[in-house]
């Protein structure tokens, strides 16, 4: 087949090896036959396809199971020993103990705020507020949690960046206690929608970020000591996270 | 090049320092490595395997698999070099005892060439989502799609794909070539 000569001159030039000589013999060719110029174009359409193509990061797990496992077959300078692995386990079950009881108050606190709306909402024609102040009340609460949650991302970022410090289990626990948080806040968010001028509703949401907040610090706090292998100063931490 | 070869023999300076690092158990020399290189062969072994899940499963084994075996690393080639051969033939060992419960084995691909169909619209003058691409990229026989990947997604020259995989530069030239035109076939909808 006379294409067949040329077959080699498209797959170095769709490599982008080929030599001017060649080139320009195969461009001649090309001039003339639309089924290999189909060919060559889209022999560079798939190779410019799939440079484009997008790579995935693994999930910041992985590495944390990867940090454990290596803890757990001991190919690591310090491997900690098992009381100590316990010891911390049960540091970061007291941080759970305290956030969890903060959060039942929090959340209490909320139930009975919503069932009682805020004095001034049941004043006047007995409606809860007039449109625009509850958007104003919208706008403002939007501009707090933004401050929140940016906090939050950076703090989380920096958890991730650390992470492979505490070792699977402990990780686990201190995720579930994350995991709790951020249901109080989906929860006081609910709350605030169909109550937007609550009062204690705002500051349960505010208090259950600031819980968040004070967590991810404490965590990554926490992964500094258990890198240092301090487990005196992840007892301080978790000391001071229930003093919070 | 004298030039070229002074950052690379720098480079190649800090990846021994990293893995005398590993050696002696530092984590931290271990995670710098997982830091840099994880990205890459998280997305080989997502595209080889086919599914995100089993891509974690498996890069946990390659970098277990790489700490173990760090100590016999020489730099005689770049670290990432190695830790892609040491991912391919992961992926290559998982697939083929996936295929062989399946029953199913292709490996590269042979001479029976799609040829330049002249009376044929081509792909270029649409545009591929990469969504289509990835599942094309999915249906290539495991060899051809390890040196597609490595050569076309992740940018390696065929040198470097050739160490990856262990086969001679040429038949990476060839696999790759072939790979794309499989592609060709599939995305114009004539199947394999």
């Amino acid at each position: 087949m006379y294409c067949n000569q040329y077959r080699e001159a498209i797959q170095e030039l769709a490599e982008g090896t080929i030599g001017p000589v060649r080139r320009a013999e195969l461009q001649t060719h090309l001039d003339q036959c639309d089924g290999c110029r189909t060919l060559a174009a889209d022999l560079r359409k798939i190779r410019e396809a799939a440079s484009a193509l997008d790579h995935p990061a693994p999930p910041a797990h992985v590495w944390m199971q990867i940090a454990g496992r290596l803890r757990q077959e001991g190919r690591l300078s310090a491997p900690p020993s098992q009381r100590r692995h316990y010891a911390l386990l049960a540091l970061a079950a007291a941080l759970v103990l305290s956030v969890g009881t903060s959060l039942w108050l929090v959340v209490s606190h909320r139930g009975i705020a919503t069932r009682a709306p805020i004095e001034s909402a049941a004043q006047g024609n007995g409606n809860v507020a007039t449109g625009d102040a509850v958007q104003s009340i919208t706008d403002d609460l939007k501009v707090a949690e933004q401050h929140y949650q940016s906090a939050i991302s950076k703090l989380e970022q920096a958890a991730k960046n650390n992470d492979g410090a505490i070792d699977p289990q402990t990780a686990a626990v201190l995720e579930k206690n994350l995991t709790v948080i951020d249901q109080a806040i989906a929860e006081s968010r609910t709350a605030l929608k169909s109550e937007p001028q609550s009062q204690p509703a705002r500051d349960s949401l505010f208090e259950a970020l600031r819980r968040k907040v004070t967590l991810l610090q404490d965590t990554i706090a926490l992964m500094n000591e258990m890198r240092k292998g301090n487990s005196a100063g992840a007892a301080q931490i978790v000391e001071g996270g229930n003093k919070s | 090049m004298p030039v070229a070869a002074e950052p690379v023999q720098a480079g190649r300076a800090q990846e021994m320092a990293l893995v005398e690092r590993c050696a002696r158990g530092d984590l931290a020399a271990f995670e710098e490595i997982y830091r840099a290189h994880s990205g890459k062969l998280y997305s080989l072994a997502c595209r080889m395997l086919g599914n995100p899940t089993d891509a974690e499963d498996l890069l946990q084994e390659i970098f277990l698999s790489a700490h173990r075996k760090l100590d016999g690393f020489r730099g005689d080639s770049a670290l990432g070099t190695w830790l892609y051969r040491l991912a391919t033939n992961h992926c290559l060992d998982y697939l083929r005892s996936r295929a062989a419960r399946s029953n199913q084995l292709t490996d590269t691909i042979g001479d029976e060439l799609p040829l330049p169909d002249a009376g044929s619209r081509g792909i270029a003058e649409r545009t591929v989502s990469k969504m289509d691409l990835e599942r094309a990229v999915a249906q290539l026989p495991e060899g051809a799609r390890a040196a597609f990947v490595l050569h076309d997604v992740q940018g390696l020259e065929h040198k470097e794909v050739a160490e990856a995989l262990g086969i001679a530069e040429g038949t990476s030239k060839s696999q790759v070539h072939k790979a794309r035109l499989r592609l060709r076939a599939l995305l114009s909808g004539k199947g394999a």
